[in-house]
């Protein structure tokens, strides 16, 4: 085979080692799954699904906008759903070129995700209906959007991410203001302050990727 | 002259631009990790002839471990940094900074 140019050395060694460093910036950007695909599709199921819950069931019972009961839940579990559906294929694709620690431990991840939400549910749905409507919704959101902070804060640790360990942070103390807020106002909290942090988080990862 | 010949040596399989990018580049995985050929190839934006070629040198001289495998009936090559890769991709980099610092050396 004859050497082509790239069998070459380096001009200088200042050159070499900018050469690396591109490089290595440059696999680091091919390999990180892209944030925006993650946390956007769960940004706006929470922003438009709690805002409907808000609307349907306001503060101290008003109805803001009087649609059906059935339809903040039917358009949030939809929303849900389909934002799980497309970061679970986008994560296991993002998978399939790496295999290793890091595949299992992403694998991982993704089940637990899974499990601690299976578990939540079916432990919510024995008791929930003994509750009223409004305090049921504060209870299944409550709940569920303490996993979620809990299950990002866990994400950051394992993956050394701070910015994924803060948008944990931050999701859990809303939940908390919003539970304290009570019935309702925890809808708007969700929707504004959960559903943007994760739109501000998804977007300011992506640029700190691509600057 | 013998400030000259304290200068360290670089190794020669890794001064090769094509190949320096393969080790930089495999070196940003996590110990054990493997990638898969083609997206290797992607993110050096080489030939897949071209990549072979270079792997070859490296598994030779032992820095990196190419391993055939298949997915389901898909043939997949992984290719993952060794130890001994490592380590030369280390000495390498160190090398380079000595030069461009001499007076740091001891």
């Amino acid at each position: 085979m004859a050497p082509s140019d790239d069998d070459l050395p380096p001009v200088d060694p200042a050159e070499s080692l900018r050469l690396i460093r591109r490089q290595q910036a440059e696999a680091e950007r091919n390999l990180t799954p892209d944030p925006r695909v993650f946390l956007w599709p769960w940004g706006l199921a929470w922003l438009i699904g709690f805002t409907l819950f808000f609307l349907r069931f306001g503060p101290d019972g008003r109805v803001f906008v009087d649609m059906p009961s059935w339809l903040p839940l039917l358009v949030l579990l939809g929303l849900i759903v389909t934002a799980g559906a497309i970061t679970g294929v986008y994560g296991a694709r993002a998978g399939r070129y790496l295999t290793g620690p890091s595949a299992q431990q992403g694998a991982m991840y993704g089940i637990t995700w899974s499990v601690a939400f299976a578990g939540a549910a079916v432990v919510l749905s024995q008791v929930s209906n003994l509750l009223p409507v409004d305090q049921a919704n504060l209870l299944w959101a409550g709940v569920m959007v303490a996993l979620t902070g809990a299950l990002h804060m866990a994400g950051g640790a394992m993956y050394r991410d701070r910015s994924l360990f803060l948008l944990g942070a931050w999701t859990s103390v809303v939940n908390i203001i919003g539970v304290f807020a009570g019935t309702g106002w925890h809808s708007l909290v969700l929707a504004v302050f959960g559903g943007g942090g994760m739109l501000v988080a998804g977007a300011l990862a992506w640029l700190r990727l691509h600057k | 002259m013998t400030e000259q010949s304290e200068l360290p040596e670089l190794d020669p399989v890794i001064h090769a631009q094509a190949r320096l990018r393969v080790v930089s580049a495999l070196s940003t995985l996590r110990e054990d990790d493997r990638i898969a050929f083609p997206r290797l190839q992607e993110i050096l934006a080489m030939t897949a002839g071209n990549l072979s070629v270079h792997l070859r040198k490296l598994e030779d001289a032992g820095y990196v471990e190419v391993t055939k495998t298949h997915r389901g009936r898909t043939p997949t090559t992984l290719i993952r940094l060794t130890r001994r890769g490592q380590l030369a991709f280390e000495d390498y980099t160190a090398a380079l900074r000595a030069l461009l610092n001499p007076k740091e050396e001891p």
